[in-house]
């Protein structure tokens, strides 16, 4: 009788603690991105993936018994709108963690709220690499885990000896292609051509000239998302412009978009959505359950969020609370196995990812042709080790 | 041989672009900053035309009607209380611009949209490879510009608005309906803006923003050419070749500037651009 | 160094009035405000304000460029992207020691200052229009950009630049020091703007031709404001760069460019206090609701930009100034300069030595030639109609004698100096006065600004007050008294009657105390009794002070009655020059005037 009342007064108590911890209040996750602007087109897509993991996360439990929420908010796609976007955040909605995809120049606009406010950051945009912050954390591919997968596969299976490159004048084209270059030439290869546009400039015409004289055995890209990539696209092909060709900045999704003009463009990328693995296959069904003929279709951006969120749950699992100084010991090491593999956080707030090489196909499906383990990012942040 | 078709179809394309602010600008003295939402529009217009399943050249047609009409309705409530205020009206027709560009995104969303190719492939001109497209575009400058000079030569609206243009005052009083000619010449250069925004969607991406790159070179070419068709011509011609040489012997990205700084040291030098007669 | 008038007239001492004082109350209440604001403030709406506020400095720039000035710019970005980067990029280099910092501040100034110069150098010359200054405000931010973008480490390229040392505050001193800066710049540019010297920043938005013919360098003005206002952005970027902690490309971009015109256009140009209060608004409500409602905060700003520009030019200011406007206030007149007059410069005698001197003038437009080989001198004294019918080049021959940078042949001296390639306001400044056909007038101001304009050349204007008194030369008081202008002189010009600003016109150029003055039909549309009046008065400045006068004149009657020579132009050449009687006798002057004079 004892036993029993005793244990009903535990059970009691354990079902007191747990009511109390669920109306505690949620863990908000802070996700600044373009609603407006250039990044809108793939915004709604990591606003997509992230309600599926908060609810996903929600209906196993929470975290430590707390629910998690999210606060979207419009960054405009620039470095202006990102500082207000990251203010409203951190002092006003007081979020306990911002996770999400930005450009370079939005990144480093927040960076300084990320510090001063004292909040961690996981960053889920591939980028030109070697950002580094004590409160940031990157689980998007840099330079060092893309190119290789495509210069290799160029050298072997293209024979490829020269190679012409052409970006957007921005930090991201240049860092990828200044890395291309280095490693076309590490590899044996020549650049007979590097030429650059600014990031509006629509007019590929003198490049692709230079490019036909040139007569490059592979051309690589590097384009600013949306209208760059779409624009020289359309005029290499106008062009009749039919090497090899590998854009490093193209998504899935854009390729689409571009119909035939695409026909035969390779990517290189951490997630596509044709990876042929269990974890992939549920999430995709998860997404399409939830979200039925609103879905947009899950990218490189909108994939590393949703791990995220779950790289994010691990670490406060493991740090036993929200506490920031605690969160960013805790997320050097923490793992999840998700759609694009297992993703671990390494020392130097970067992870090794699995790549994906694959070809647009003449409906515009993207197959993957090669797949490339665990590519280490290198050393991008030597000195948070 | 490739640097000459460059040139030549760059120049083209820079005509082809210019021609619809250079009408208004021509008769009305107003800059028109929508212009770039113009050629957005024609751009979607394309699209659209794409979507019913219609062959694409039906889209010049269309985007002509589309933009002629859109711009008979921003004459009427925003350029007209607008033509002695010319400054205020660039600020009114960019807000203009910033209000269809929106309009545009809330209808159609912000992603690049998919337009089917109007002509593609290359042909073999003087054994070079070049793109069949760009020399449809030099045909249709060419085409567009001598519709729009025998216009202004051979009707009756043509001569109204080089009445106009000359004195408006004098043309008043012979008797000429001059809020008319206005009202009849922004929408043909409206038109020619949506036009264009059809010819170049085998060269760009379609999106709610595609027009604002073309709109800073366009208005400096039309400023070089103070409004004459000729001089039109002739600074495209120039100022193509600047970019086109600029960008294959010195860097694309000053290429892609040289427009612009071209044009300002020239109206520096000689106020009226090209236009000196 | 022009001035040999006797000091007591120069250096009369502003008045002090409560309404002088006003702005410096606003601006410590304001001050007071602000720096109490941040411990009320959750940190967002500081940080929100803190940028709002850095950005409402820019607001006053444009302002002043564009709703004094009449200089519509964008490019106000491109200074303040340039102050925010030569900050970031030194304080990146050499940490935040207050030495560096020092430097960092001199640097984020001077340089948009030295770039604003050449800006405003190439922006503003003889001749330039309006337009073109915008266009080159167009191309400065697009290849600033350009240049920012193609930096690389430098100017981190796209991901602009970010972890440079920065001012040791917290976010609300960031807002203090944001605040007293939109504050100090605020409250220096509304004393300037009060100013006699902000006067002729409307004046050159009304007229610079006029400007320039009251002996004004409106060019030079429009240079010095411009490289003055970029080193200001430069100033607000240094401040952005500390505040914010990281500078991006597109801080000086053309778009924002078009946002701060936009926020001027909106709150209301031409009031300082309305684009700061509408660029702090509308970015704090933007930061609210563009989370929300992003494409349609875009599209509410555009429509209602759209919609003042056409419907309240004025900007929201105007609505408020409408609601004031039936509170009662004081009349103009009261807050009018006395008039005091100026000892008379000595008398010229009249001498046998031509102050003017034509010889062998042609002009032509391309191949039509509008004059053809002109001999003519005027001596100090006479009194010389031009007549002739139109299209004869009279206007034309005024035109030159006053501008020697009209391209022509032939030679013209004043008082022996050639005006070759001299600019208007260098030939006013030799003593050549003239007044257009049309009144040419500053109608944004009132009668006494306009003639405190007139005297600048000579009495400078203050750069912080008001003239207490207006200081004139008798004869240029003497056409005032008789056209009744003296008792209009708070009275803003635009509700003038045609007459009186004929009236005000020539009071102006009276006040330049000119040796010669060229009058352009300064009796057309006037009533029988005004052009008595200035019969009398051009007869009086002519034979009492020995003044030149040219006149082109079409009433032969008046002609008759004041001139003492006259000379007759006909298709563009010279075809008689005598005295009244010479020619009112003549044949052929009839024969001209009855239109059968053409061989």
């Amino acid at each position: 009788m004892s036993t029993r009342l005793l244990f009903s007064v535990a059970v009691a108590l354990a079902a007191g603690v747990t009511v109390a911890a669920a109306e505690e209040k949620p863990i908000l996750i802070g996700v600044p991105v373009g609603l407006s602007g250039a990044n809108s087109v793939v915004a709604p897509s990591v606003v997509q993936s992230s309600e599926l993991a908060v609810e996903e996360i929600n209906k196993a439990g929470g975290v430590l018994g707390r629910k998690l929420a999210l606060e979207i908010a419009d960054d405009g796609s620039g470095a202006a709108g990102a500082q207000k976007a990251f203010d409203s955040l951190i002092y006003a909605k007081k979020v306990d963690v911002l996770i999400s995809m930005e450009t370079s120049a939005a990144r480093n606009a927040g960076l300084p709220a990320i510090t001063k406010g004292r909040k961690p950051y996981v960053y889920t945009s591939f980028y030109e690499g070697k950002s580094c912050n004590k409160n940031m954390f990157v689980d998007a591919w840099v330079p060092e885990q893309q190119v290789p997968p495509v210069v290799d596969a160029f050298n072997k299976h293209k024979g490829a000896k020269t190679y012409f490159l052409i970006g957007s004048d921005y930090a991201f084209g240049r860092g990828m292609l200044s890395f291309a270059r280095g490693y076309i030439e590490k590899t044996g290869g020549k650049v007979v051509g590097e030429e650059y546009l600014p990031m509006d400039g629509s007019d590929w015409t003198s490049i692709i000239s230079k490019l036909k004289e040139a007569k490059p055995d592979a051309l690589v890209t590097s384009t600013a998302g949306g209208a760059p990539n779409v624009t020289l696209t359309k005029q290499l092909r106008g062009a009749g412009v039919s090497l090899p060709f590998a854009n490093l900045a193209v998504d899935e999704g854009t390729a689409k978009s571009m119909g035939k003009d695409a026909e035969g463009v390779y990517l290189s990328a951490s997630y596509v959505t044709g990876i042929d693995s269990p974890e992939n296959k549920a999430f995709l069904t998860a997404m399409k359950a939830k979200f039925g003929e609103a879905l947009r279709t899950p990218n490189d951006l909108s994939v590393p969020q949703y791990e995220a969120i779950y790289l994010y749950k691990a670490a406060v699992e493991k740090a036993g609370g929200t506490d920031t100084a605690k969160v960013i010991e805790a997320l050097p090491g923490v793992s999840f196995t998700g759609p694009r593999g297992v993703i671990t956080m390494s020392k130097q707030h970067h992870a090794p990812l699995t790549m994906y090489l694959s070809q647009v196909q003449a409906d515009g499906a993207v197959n993957v042709v090669g797949t490339f383990k665990n590519v280490d990012p290198g050393d991008q942040c030597p000195k948070l080790n | 041989m490739l640097l000459i078709l460059d040139i030549m179809t760059t120049a083209a394309i820079l005509f082809v672009v210019a021609i619809g602010l250079l009408a208004i600008f021509g008769v009305l003295k107003i800059i028109n900053f929508a212009h770039g939402a113009w050629l957005t529009i024609g751009a979607y217009c394309a699209v659209v035309t794409a979507q019913l399943g219609f062959n694409p050249w039906l889209a010049l047609p269309l985007a002509f009607l589309v933009g002629g009409a859109l711009g008979g309705l921003a004459e009427l409530f925003i350029i007209r209380p607008l033509y002695r205020r010319p400054l205020d009206a660039i600020l009114a027709t960019w807000g203009l611009g910033i209000v269809i560009g929106q309009l545009i995104t809330l209808g159609f969303g912000r992603d690049v949209q998919f337009t089917p190719n109007l002509l593609s492939g290359t042909v073999t001109v003087l054994g070079t490879d070049y793109s069949a497209y760009r020399l449809v575009a030099l045909a249709a400058a060419l085409v567009i510009g001598v519709a729009f000079a025998a216009t202004m030569e051979g009707t009756r609206l043509g001569l109204s608005a080089r009445a106009v243009i000359m004195n408006e005052t004098l043309a008043r009083g012979l008797g000429i309906d001059t809020a008319r000619v206005r009202l009849i010449t922004f929408m043909i250069g409206a038109g020619l803006a949506a036009l264009a925004g059809v010819l170049l969607t085998p060269l760009t991406s379609v999106d709610p923003t595609m027009g604002v790159g073309w709109l800073i070179g366009a208005f400096m070419l039309v400023m070089v050419a103070n409004g004459s068709l000729l001089a039109l011509a002739i600074a495209c011609l120039l100022f193509g070749a600047a970019q086109v040489l600029i960008s294959t012997f010195v860097s694309p990205i000053l290429g892609s500037i040289a427009i612009a700084i071209l044009a300002a040291l020239v109206l520096r030098v000689s106020p009226k651009g090209f236009a000196r007669a | 160094m022009r001035n040999d008038a006797p000091a007591l007239a120069t250096a009369a001492p502003g008045r002090w009035r409560l309404s002088s004082a006003a702005p410096i109350l606003v601006a410590a209440l304001a001050a007071a405000a602000l720096w109490v604001a941040p411990s009320v403030l959750d940190p967002f709406a500081t940080n929100v304000l803190t940028r709002s506020m850095i950005y409402a400095v820019l607001a006053v720039t444009v302002d002043l460029l564009w709703g004094f000035m009449g200089a519509l710019t964008f490019g106000q970005a491109a200074f303040f992207g340039i102050g925010a980067y030569a900050a970031a990029m030194l304080l990146g280099q050499y940490g935040g020691a207050p030495q560096w910092m020092a430097a960092a501040l001199g640097l984020a100034v001077a340089v948009p200052a030295a770039l604003g110069l050449a800006v405003g150098w190439l922006s503003f010359y003889h001749r330039s229009t309006a337009l073109y200054a915008s266009v080159v405000s167009l191309v400065v931010p697009i290849v600033v950009v350009q240049l920012i973008y193609s930096g690389g480490e430098w100017t981190g390229s796209s991901s602009g630049l970010v972890g440079f040392d920065v001012l040791p505050f917290e976010i609300e001193g960031y807002f203090r020091l944001a605040a007293i800066v939109m504050v100090a710049v605020t409250l220096a540019a509304w004393v300037f703007a009060r100013s006699d010297a902000g006067r002729a920043l409307v004046a050159v938005r009304d007229n610079d031709a006029r400007c320039a013919y009251l002996g004004l360098d409106p060019k030079r003005l429009q240079v010095v404001m411009t490289t003055v206002l970029a080193g200001v952005a430069g100033l607000a970027g240094f401040v952005f760069a500390n505040a914010s902690g990281v500078v991006a490309p597109e801080n000086a971009g053309f778009l924002f460019g078009t946002e701060l015109v936009i926020w001027v256009a909106l709150g209301g140009r031409g009031t300082l206090l309305g684009p700061v209060l509408g660029t702090i608004g509308i970015d704090y409500l933007g930061a609210n609701l563009s989370g929300d409602l992003p494409f349609l905060w875009q599209l509410l700003l555009g429509a209602t930009f759209v919609a003042v520009i056409i419907l309240l030019p004025g900007g929201l200011a105007e609505i408020a100034k409408r609601a004031f406007a039936v509170l009662p206030s004081k009349g103009a007149e009261e807050t009018a300069p006395r008039l005091v007059a100026r000892p008379p410069k000595p008398i010229q005698v009249a001498s046998e030595h031509p102050l003017l001197t034509v010889s062998g003038l042609a002009k032509s437009y391309g191949s039509l030639k509008v004059l053809e080989n002109i001999d003519l001198a005027i001596r100090p004294g006479e009194l010389v109609s031009l007549v002739g019918p139109n299209g004869a080049g009279k206007t034309t021959l005024m035109r030159c004698l006053s501008d020697g940078t009209e391209p022509i042949s032939g030679a013209i001296t004043v008082d022996g100096a050639p005006i070759a390639g001299l600019a208007p306001d260098r030939i006013v400044a030799l003593g050549v006065g003239r007044k257009f056909q049309v009144a040419s007038v500053f109608e944004s101001l009132t009668v006494a600004e306009c003639l405190l304009l007139a005297r600048a050349s000579q009495d400078g204007l203050s750069l912080v007050g008001q003239a207490g008194t207006l200081s004139l030369p008798q004869a240029a008081l003497d056409v005032m008294r008789m056209t009744g202008l003296d008792r209009l002189l708070g009275t803003s010009v635009r509700l003038l009657s045609h007459g009186q600003k004929q009236a005000l016109e020539l009071s102006m150029v009276v006040a330049l105390e000119p040796r010669i003055i060229l009058l352009d039909e300064p009796t057309a549309g006037l009533t029988k009794a005004e052009r008595t009046t200035i019969g009398t008065v051009l007869k009086t400045l002519t034979s009492d002070l020995g003044i030149a006068a040219v006149l082109v004149e079409h009433d032969l009657d008046f002609v008759r009655e004041i001139s003492s020579r006259i000379v007759v132009l006909h298709q563009g050449r010279l075809v008689l020059d005598g005295t009244v009687d010479e020619v009112v006798g003549s044949e052929l002057v009839k024969t001209i005037y009855s239109g059968g004079g053409h061989d």
